[in-house]
């Protein structure tokens, strides 16, 4: 007796390897004990983890497809007849934040187009064109505008229109990934809270004795963490079935549109997915932990 | 092994203890008597921490119980063994689990739990009844499970608080003939009791409390 306190020296690994033995047993206990609500928790997790992952996934697609427009740093520029093209591309050259311009004469203009069309062969209608390349995203609004107020222009052409439309969709899925982040971590909060106090409150007494036993206090509430992030694991598991046939689908759209795919994001999604519901289901655990257990 | 000095213990605007002082030594037989509301439970709950006293110091084996810290009590009551009146047992699993479970939690290899609970369980005479589950057993039984709960670990002090309260006279004897028994051993045994019978028929030390108060201490007592 005289030497208890000796015993909060740390012990020896072999012990420290059995003791985590026993509490992943108990954490399988739990789990066994809860029964088919095990199912609707897993389940009703990885749906919200579905919709989350979905989006989040959408949401880094769009990120790369406005990050492709926005690299288009061109502004096509046609040319009035009367004009002369090295002329205009001289002046042009002269505008600030114009990093380089390019003539395309309107014979060559005119030769692409017949190669990829049908065409009647009438008198050639396409104007000389100058490509403008701006020197950033920035700046080619003001750089557009201002050529457009030369004399020897007919019109100008650049991405922008697009460009701003899927910025506008892209801030838009990323607000909604923020919020739907909320309202998972809250959910699952939720549902691991609920479920851990329901075990807790059937296994009161147990607790009770063990703690009156001497039993650590880490050691009766680690299982109950664990179990809360083995809930998210599994629903992670089962939200990946569904999302990686997303990922497929937005492969090939990528792949249509040219922009470099995103391997990269799919395994982020799914990393970030399995950190989350883990973390959400380690802290709903804790959450009823702290309500129902005394130190 | 167990020194109160100046023990108050206040519920609110009940004093369950009064200016308790008190000297056990180690390895001795103890019957805790007193009327309903005496503050027995009370004076034993203090012991193994879960109250704290109101005021005074309780020693156990000379560390101040009252001042150790919540992360240092489960070492405090790894070294002794508590006894309920209603066992305290786990419904679900058997005999030899229930024995077993407080030191698996300490990391004990299977063979060392698997000798310890046999012994434990051969001490008070229940190693062909480890499979049953508690609802099987008669109440002597399952408080004799309760006491091999609480000597597995190798305590040196034993706090019962009512063993028998809930056993006939016959059972009840036979809970604390191996109590005794383990008492010969070395280690020192605290009982609580309302059982005059007991406490004349073994002649131990008699503390007796009354309102919070010790009232009477004698080697070789009686009951009242
Ligand atoms: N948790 C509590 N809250 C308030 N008062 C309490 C509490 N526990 C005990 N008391 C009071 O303290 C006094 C002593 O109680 P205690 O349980 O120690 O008595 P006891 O001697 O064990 O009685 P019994 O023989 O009936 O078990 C009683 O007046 C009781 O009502
Ligand atoms: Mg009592």
């Amino acid at each position: 007796m005289a030497n208890y306190l000796e015993n909060i020296r740390p012990k020896i690994s072999i012990t420290q390897y059995r003791i985590a033995l026993r509490v992943l047993i108990e954490t399988f206990k739990g789990i066994k004990q809860a029964g088919i609500v095990n199912i609707f928790i897993i389940g009703t997790m990885a749906a919200i983890l579905m919709i989350f992952g979905a989006i989040f996934r959408t949401s880094m697609s769009l990120s790369s497809l406005v990050n492709e427009l926005g690299n288009v740093l061109e502004v096509s520029v046609y040319l009035k007849s009367s004009a002369d093209p090295n002329q205009a591309a001289e002046q042009a050259r002269q505008l600030s934040h114009v990093k380089r311009v390019k003539i395309i004469a309107k014979e060559n203009s005119w030769e692409n187009m017949r190669k990829d069309m049908q065409l009647p062969n009438i008198k050639n209608p396409l104007p000389d064109t100058l490509h403008v390349r701006v020197d950033s995203q920035k700046n080619i609004k003001s750089v557009a505008d201002n050529l457009s107020k030369q004399s020897y222009v007919e019109d100008i052409r650049y991405a922008k229109d697009i460009s701003e439309k899927i910025r506008v969709i892209s801030d838009i899925s990323h607000t909604a990934t923020v919020i739907v982040l909320g309202i998972v971590g809250f959910l699952t909060m939720f549902i691991i809270n609920n479920t851990i106090q329901l075990v807790i409150q059937s296994r009161k007494k147990e607790i009770e004795i063990m703690r009156l036993m001497g039993v650590s206090n880490w050691f009766i509430r680690l299982p109950y963490i664990l179990q809360g992030s083995l809930y998210g694991m599994m629903a992670t598991i089962i939200a990946i079935i569904p999302l990686s046939f997303l990922q497929g689908y937005i492969m090939q759209v990528h792949r249509f549109l040219g922009i470099p795919n995103s391997e990269n994001s799919y395994w982020a999604m799914i990393f970030l997915l399995f950190v989350l519901s883990m973390i959400f289901g380690a802290l709903g655990s804790l959450l009823s932990i702290k309500n129902k257990l005394k130190t | 092994m167990i020194n109160l000095r100046g023990v108050n213990k206040k519920y609110r605007n009940t004093y369950a203890l009064k200016n308790v002082n008190l000297d056990i030594q180690k390895g001795e037989f103890v019957f805790l008597v007193g009327s309903s509301g005496a503050g027995k439970s009370t004076l034993m709950k203090l012991l193994y921490r879960e109250e704290l006293p109101t005021s005074g110091n309780v020693y156990v084996s000379g560390v101040d119980v009252s001042k150790l810290p919540d992360n240092k009590v489960p070492y405090l009551r790894r070294n002794m063994g508590i006894i309920f009146q209603d066992y305290k047992l786990l419904e679900k699993q058997t005999i030899y689990d229930n024995v077993a479970f407080v030191i698996r939690a300490l990391g004990v290899s299977s063979r060392e739990v698997d000798n310890r609970v046999k012994s434990a369980l051969k001490i008070v005479n229940l190693a062909h009844k480890m499979k049953s589950k508690p609802n099987e057993l008669s109440g002597g039984e399952q408080q004799r499970v309760g006491i091999a709960r609480a000597i597995v670990n190798g305590p040196s002090l034993l706090i019962a608080d009512e063993p028998t309260g809930n056993l006939d006279p016959q059972t009840s004897l036979e809970i604390m003939e191996i109590l005794d028994k383990i008492n010969s051993r070395g280690i020192t045994v605290l009982i609580s009791t309302h059982d005059h019978a007991m406490v004349n028929h073994f002649r131990k030390r008699v503390i007796t409390l009354e309102a919070g108060q010790v009232i009477k201490d004698v080697q070789a007592g009686t009951y009242g």
